[in-house]
C-alpha cells in the first residue's frame, strides 16, 4: 500500500522555463536545483510548438534559499532561454493523477460517480481493480488521492504539475 | 581538414598562444597536428590539475582565457580541482578534453569518465562534442562563453573520432544563444538612487570585489571614491582595485581583515558592495554583519548574486566599470558629517593597526613579506598559496596596482600558487613573478617546478616554511581547544635539496639579518630560485574573527607578543 506523501507547500515555487533541448538539458536543471539546496517537487518536461525548444514546470522547494534564487540559479544555465517565477501570477496549474484501486460492486458503482462529480474519470477496470484518472490543481489532486484512499490504493502514478500564466485576470474562457 | 586540426585553428582564431597540457590515448589526434600550429606553445605540465592552475594564473596576469588540454577519464578528472578554483573566482578558462570514441561513450571503455558530468557543476557551460562539424562554431562559442559576462571556466569534451574525422570547417563568426545574457545595462533609476544615497549618507562604506579587476573598473573606483568621499576596502580577491596608501582606503574586509575596516563596516549606515559576492568570508556571522547599515547597495553583474547571501535595497546589475561610470556624474559632495567619519576612521586605524611579533628571535613571515616588498617597486605579481602565507601576502604588501596579487580566494585551493606563477609569468614574462606558498600547500604541486626549469621562467619561490599546517594549527590553537591533530609536517623534505633535484637554486633563510642577500641572489640569479625561509612556526594571522562569531569580535595580535 503507498501513501501519498504530506508536501509542505510554503516553501514551492512554480517555475516555468523555456529550454534547448540539447542533450543532458535536464541533467543540468536538475544538477543546479541540487547543488544550490533546492528540492524537486514536481518536474514535467514536453516540446514546445518551437522545433528544438521544450518547456519545463519545475516545482522546486527552496530549501534554506530565499525564495527568488531558484528562478536566478536556474537563469545562470546557457541554456535556459526564458525562465520565470510564476508562484504568485495568475496562472493555470493542471496536474494528471492515474489510481489504481481495490474497489467492486456497490461500492465501485458509488466511487465512479464521486469520480465523475470531481471531473475525472474511469479508464479501466477488471473484477478486482480499477483505474480512475483526475487532472486539476494540486488541491482537487489532493482532495481526490483523499477519497480514494479509504478504499485501498494499489498504484499512483502523477505527472507533477504543469504551468501557464492565465490571461491576466482577465475572466475569459479559460474560466478562472 | 580533420577535427584536430580544426581545433587547433580555431585555437589560434580565437588568439591563443599558450597551451597548458598533457597528452594521452583519447587526445592523441590533437597532438599528431600540434607541430603543425607553430603559433601555438605548448607546455607540458607535470600533472593535469598543474595544467588546470597554470591556465588560471595565465588567465588572471593577462586578462585573456587560459587553455588547457587534457586526456580523457584520469587527465580530465585530474582537472577538476583547477576548474573549480577558476570557476569560484570568476577566470576564464578553456579546457579540452579528449573523450574515447563516440561510439564507445557509456560502454565503460579503457580511461572512460563522464566528464560532461563531474564537470558540470564546476563550469560555466561545457560540451560533449560528438560530430567533427561541431568542433569550429563549439570552439568559438566556449570562447565567447568563458571570457563574456561575468567570465569562467568552459569545458569541451571531444570524441576521439570527432577529433579524426574530417569536415570542411564553416567558421561562423555568429553566435545563437537564445538564452544567454552576459551583459546587462544598469538601470538607471538604481544607479541616481544608489549616487543620492551615497551623497545622503552620514558613514558610508565602499567594499570591491574581483568583479571591480575582472572589469578593470580601478579607475572609475576611486574617482567614485573620491568624489563622493566614501572610505573603500576590498575582499581578498579584490586586493589591489583600490590602492592600499590611498587615504580613503580601508584594506582588507572580512574574516582577516583590519581592524579598520571591520570597525568600519560594522559602523557604517550605507555599504556599497562592487564586483563581489558578500560571501561568508566577507561576512563572518551573516546576521552580525553590518548591523548598522541602513541601506546595502549591491552592484554586480551577476543578477543572481543580488539578495542570495544579502538582500539589498538597491541592486545594480552591470558591469562594475559600466555601473561606476553611469554613477560617477550622478554623485555630489557628502554632507559637512562625512568629516567625522573620516575622522573616526582614522582613529580606528591608529587604535587597530597590523601588528606582529617582532622580537622573540624567530624569523618573521611578516618581515619576509616586508622585505620582498622593498625589492619590488609596486610592480611584481604576487601568486599565493592558500592559509597563513596568503593572508600575510595579502596584508603585508602595499598593492598600490591592480592585478599584482593572485590568489584562489573563493575555493581556497592548496598548490595553486606555484602552477598559477608559472602560468602568470609565462603571460607577463616582463613582469617579475613571486610565488608565496606554505611548505604543506607547496608540496602539493611541486611536481610542476619542472616547468619553470625546463623554461628557465624567472619564477621566484618564497617559501614559508614553519614546518607545521599553520592555518589549521591556527585554527587548532584558538577554536579547537588547542588539539593540535595532524598538522606536524617535519616529516616533509629538504627543500634546497629538493629544489637541487629539480634543478634549481635554492637556498634556506632563518634569520632577518639574512632577507637583503637572500633577496639579492633570488633577483640576480637567472631562471627559477626558491628560497626556504624558516620561519616562526607560532607565527599566526591577525586580526582574526573567531568561528561563527561576527565581525566586531575580531582578535588582534596579543599584545605580549608585539
Amino acid at each position: 500500500m503507498i501513501t501519498p506523501e504530506v508536501v509542505d507547500t510554503r516553501r514551492l515555487r512554480v517555475v516555468t522555463a523555456i529550454v534547448q533541448d540539447h542533450p543532458g538539458v535536464l541533467s543540468r536543471v536538475s544538477g543546479m536545483v541540487r547543488r544550490r539546496g533546492f528540492n524537486i517537487q514536481g518536474l514535467t518536461v514536453g516540446p514546445t510548438g518551437v522545433p528544438g525548444r521544450s518547456r519545463m514546470t519545475l516545482t522546486v522547494d527552496a530549501g534554506h534559499a530565499e525564495a527568488d534564487q531558484v528562478e536566478k540559479q536556474l537563469d545562470r544555465l546557457i541554456e535556459v532561454i526564458e525562465i520565470r517565477d510564476v508562484t504568485d501570477s495568475p496562472k493555470l496549474l493542471r496536474e494528471l493523477a492515474i489510481v489504481k484501486v481495490s474497489v467492486t460492486g456497490e461500492q465501485r458503482e458509488q466511487t465512479t460517480r464521486e469520480v465523475q462529480g470531481f471531473g475525472g474519470r474511469l479508464l479501466a477496470a477488471n473484477e478486482a481493480l480499477v483505474i480512475y484518472e483526475l487532472s486539476g490543481e494540486f488541491e482537487s489532486v489532493e482532495s481526490f488521492l483523499g477519497l480514494m484512499r479509504p478504499l485501498g490504493i494499489v498504484d499512483i502514478a502523477r505527472s507533477g504539475p504543469v504551468a501557464m500564466t492565465s490571461l491576466a485576470g482577465l475572466a475569459g474562457p479559460e474560466g478562472e | 581538414m580533420t577535427g584536430a586540426d580544426i581545433l587547433l585553428e580555431a585555437l589560434e582564431r580565437e588568439g591563443v598562444d599558450t597551451i597548458f597540457g598533457y597528452p594521452g590515448g583519447a587526445n592523441l589526434p590533437i597532438y599528431q597536428r600540434l607541430h603543425a600550429h607553430p603559433k601555438l606553445r605548448h607546455i607540458l605540465v607535470g600533472h593535469e590539475q598543474g595544467a588546470a592552475h597554470m591556465a588560471d594564473g595565465y588567465a588572471r596576469a593577462s586578462g585573456r582565457p587560459g587553455v588547457v588540454f587534457a586526456t580523457s577519464g584520469p587527465g580530465a578528472l585530474n582537472t577538476i580541482t583547477g576548474l573549480a578554483t577558476a570557476f569560484m573566482d570568476s577566470v576564464p578558462l578553456v579546457a579540452v578534453t579528449g573523450q574515447v570514441a563516440s561510439g564507445m561513450v557509456g560502454r565503460d571503455a579503457f580511461q572512460e569518465s563522464d566528464v560532461i558530468g563531474c564537470s558540470q557543476p564546476v563550469t560555466k557551460h561545457n560540451y560533449l562534442v560528438t560530430r567533427v562539424e561541431d568542433v569550429a562554431p563549439v570552439l568559438k562559442e566556449a570562447f565567447y562563453i568563458a571570457s563574456s559576462g561575468r567570465p569562467g571556466p568552459v569545458l569541451i569534451d571531444i570524441c576521439k573520432d570527432a577529433q579524426q574525422a574530417e569536415c570542411e570547417p564553416a567558421w561562423e563568426e555568429r553566435i545563437q544563444r537564445p538564452g544567454y545574457r552576459p551583459a546587462f545595462e544598469p538601470d538607471l533609476s538604481q544607479v541616481e538612487r544608489a549616487a543620492a544615497a551615497l551623497a545622503r549618507a552620514e558613514r558610508p562604506v565602499i567594499l570591491a570585489g574581483h568583479g571591480v579587476l575582472l572589469s578593470s573598473a580601478e579607475q572609475e573606483l576611486i574617482a567614485v571614491a573620491e568624489k563622493a568621499v566614501v572610505p573603500t576596502g576590498t575582499t581578498l580577491l579584490g586586493v589591489g582595485a583600490f590602492p592600499v596608501r590611498h587615504p580613503l582606503s580601508l584594506h582588507m574586509t572580512g574574516f582577516m581583515g583590519t581592524g579598520w575596516n571591520l570597525k568600519a563596516v560594522q559602523n557604517a549606515d550605507l555599504l556599497m558592495c562592487v564586483g563581489m559576492r558578500v560571501d561568508d568570508r566577507v561576512t563572518a556571522k551573516l546576521n552580525d554583519w553590518a548591523p548598522r547599515a541602513e541601506t546595502f547597495i549591491h552592484v554586480d553583474i551577476d543578477r543572481s548574486e543580488m539578495g542570495k547571501n544579502v538582500r539589498p535595497h538597491l541592486e545594480v546589475v552591470a558591469d562594475a566599470g559600466t555601473a561606476l561610470r553611469a554613477m560617477l556624474p550622478h554623485l555630489v559632495p557628502p554632507p559637512a558629517s562625512r568629516g567625522a567619519w573620516l575622522t573616526q576612521i582614522d582613529r580606528w586605524r591608529e587604535e587597530h593597526p597590523l601588528r606582529y611579533a617582532k622580537s622573540n628571535g624567530h624569523l618573521q613571515p611578516q618581515d619576509v613579506m616586508i622585505a620582498m616588498y622593498e625589492r619590488c617597486a609596486d610592480e611584481a605579481i604576487v601568486v599565493a598559496d592558500v592559509g597563513q602565507n596568503q593572508i600575510w601576502a595579502a596584508l603585508w604588501w602595499n598593492y598600490l596596482k591592480p592585478g599584482l596579487f593572485i590568489n584562489s580566494g573563493g575555493a581556497g585551493t592548496m598548490g595553486f600558487a606555484l602552477p598559477a606563477a608559472i602560468g602568470a609569468k609565462f603571460a607577463r614574462p616582463e613582469k617579475a613573478v613571486w610565488c608565496v606558498a606554505g611548505e604543506g600547500g607547496f608540496v602539493m604541486t611541486a611536481q610542476e617546478l619542472s616547468v619553470a626549469v625546463k623554461h628557465q621562467l624567472d619564477v621566484k619561490i618564497v617559501l614559508l616554511n614553519n614546518f607545521c599546517l599553520g592555518m589549521v594549527r591556527q585554527f587548532q590553537d584558538d577554536f579547537y581547544g588547542g588539539v593540535r591533530s595532524e598538522v606536524d609536517l617535519r616529516h616533509l623534505p629538504d627543500f634546497v635539496k629538493l629544489a637541487d633535484a629539480y634543478g634549481l637554486a635554492g637556498i634556506k633563510v632563518e634569520r632577518a639579518e639574512q632577507l637583503p642577500e637572500a633577496f639579492d641572489f633570488a633577483q640576480r640569479t637567472p631562471g627559477p630560485v626558491l628560497i626556504d625561509f624558516r620561519i616562526d612556526p607560532s607565527a599566526n594571522v591577525y586580526p582574526i574573527v573567531p568561528l561563527g562569531a561576527g565581525l566586531n569580535d575580531f582578535w588582534e595580535q596579543p599584545d605580549d607578543y608585539a
